[in-house]
């Protein structure tokens, strides 16, 4: 299903599957699966989008809060459109909006459509 | 969280400044209370409050005052409150952010039926903050009739679509001027605020007449909804909270989000 901005797309529960996964189950039907990996490596905070957006730095040393296993503490909405996950290296800046939680979406019919709309363009 | 006790929050909006959004949230608030229920007004206009003039109320000593303070009725907070009329608040958006939500969070606003929420112009970080960290029940739109209002008006419907916020409709202040004679003027044109709500596709709450003694009574700290009850403009603002009120029934059936 592709992601849309109409008023169906609302998240109705959500679940972790393991330590390394969360599911989203959306009240359109769709099941999204992401790794909590993706999404703090996609956090869309002002931050981390700086940070992406520099070449990477081959001296750069890592911060004590970087050397312990990244996990999500809590997953709270914002208002009526988003999600804010915090972290347990205490980041907590990210703004989810639902629309961005569809796109990244890694569940396998996701990824198989991304794939192909790579090929196509 | 405190505001689990309040029934609807309702902020009143718009994209442009001056257009009459404090006038309109003051004499909302009012005829809300009209019909019985418990309201409170709450100014998110950190750099230029005005309901502390519109309503009469002085800046206060904060260390010796219980917040919220009350005026014919109503549970109020404003910046106002807290600093000289004649003193300039300086500050960049994060503080706004703060000082917004310990207005919303900390202050013991009790059981309520209506929070009425007097934005600042614009879309900026008074908006994102209550879009945020509040689940608010609706937006009202407030505009003037002319185009150079009608086009920020559309970037306020916009921000709300955006954050997905409930917009109850638009409502058209400064529509018509009655004169004396009985004849009627469209001093700034007329039916704006219909063609956008048509175009946005959401209601047309009404027109709301201009009339001098508004700013008269505002000044001076008495609405017209309260100094007035019986003049054609506070009926309109009452036959306005009434469709408001109509209008959040129909939206009321938001759903609780799941969390983790």
């Amino acid at each position: 299903m592709s992601p849309s901005s109409s008023e169906s797309l609302v998240p109705a529960a959500l679940s972790k599957e393991g330590t390394d996964r969360l599911i989203l189950q959306w009240k359109d039907g769709h099941r999204s699966v992401y790794t909590w990996k993706h999404l703090r490596d996609q956090c869309p905070c002002a931050g981390c989008r700086e940070e992406r957006l520099q070449p990477p730095d081959p001296f750069r040393i890592l911060k004590p809060n970087e050397l312990v296993p990244l996990a999500p503490v809590s997953m709270t909405p914002v208002g009526h459109y988003a999600y804010k996950i915090t972290w347990s290296d205490g980041h907590d800046t990210g703004i989810y909006t639902f629309e961005t939680l569809r796109e990244l979406c890694q569940c396998a019919e996701c990824v198989q459509k991304g794939k192909r709309m790579e090929k196509s363009s | 969280m405190e505001m689990q006790n309040i029934h609807s929050i309702i902020a009143v909006a718009s994209g442009k400044g001056g257009v009459g959004k404090s006038t309109v949230a003051v004499n909302l608030a009012l005829a809300l209370q009209m019909q019985g229920q418990r309201v409170a007004l709450l100014d998110a206009d950190i750099y230029g409050p005005s309901i502390p003039i519109m309503l009469g109320v002085p800046r206060v000593d904060p260390q010796t005052t219980q917040f919220p303070l009350d005026r014919y009725g109503l549970k109020l907070m404003s910046m106002g409150f807290l600093v000289n009329p004649t003193q300039a608040v300086i500050w960049r958006g994060p503080m706004v952010d703060k000082y917004l939500r310990q207005f919303l969070l900390a202050i013991p606003w009790g059981e309520l039926d209506t929070m009425v929420i007097d934005l600042p112009p614009g879309t900026g970080d008074a908006q994102l903050t209550l879009t945020q960290a509040l689940r608010l029940s609706g937006a009202v739109i407030v505009t003037t009739p002319q185009e150079v209002s009608l086009i920020d008006a559309r970037k306020g419907l916009e921000m709300f679509r955006q954050v997905r916020v409930p917009v109850l409709g638009i409502v058209e202040n400064m529509s018509y001027f009655i004169a004396e004679d009985g004849k009627r003027y469209e001093i700034f044109r007329h039916g704006g605020g219909q063609k956008l709500a048509k175009d946005a596709g959401v209601p047309f709450l009404g027109e709301i007449p201009i009339d001098p003694r508004v700013a008269e009574c505002g000044d001076q700290g008495d609405p017209i909804v309260h100094k007035y009850p019986d003049s054609p403009i506070a009926k309109a603002y009452v036959a306005l909270s009434k469709t408001i009120t109509q209008e959040l029934e129909k939206t009321s059936q938001v759903p609780e989000l799941p969390s983790l």
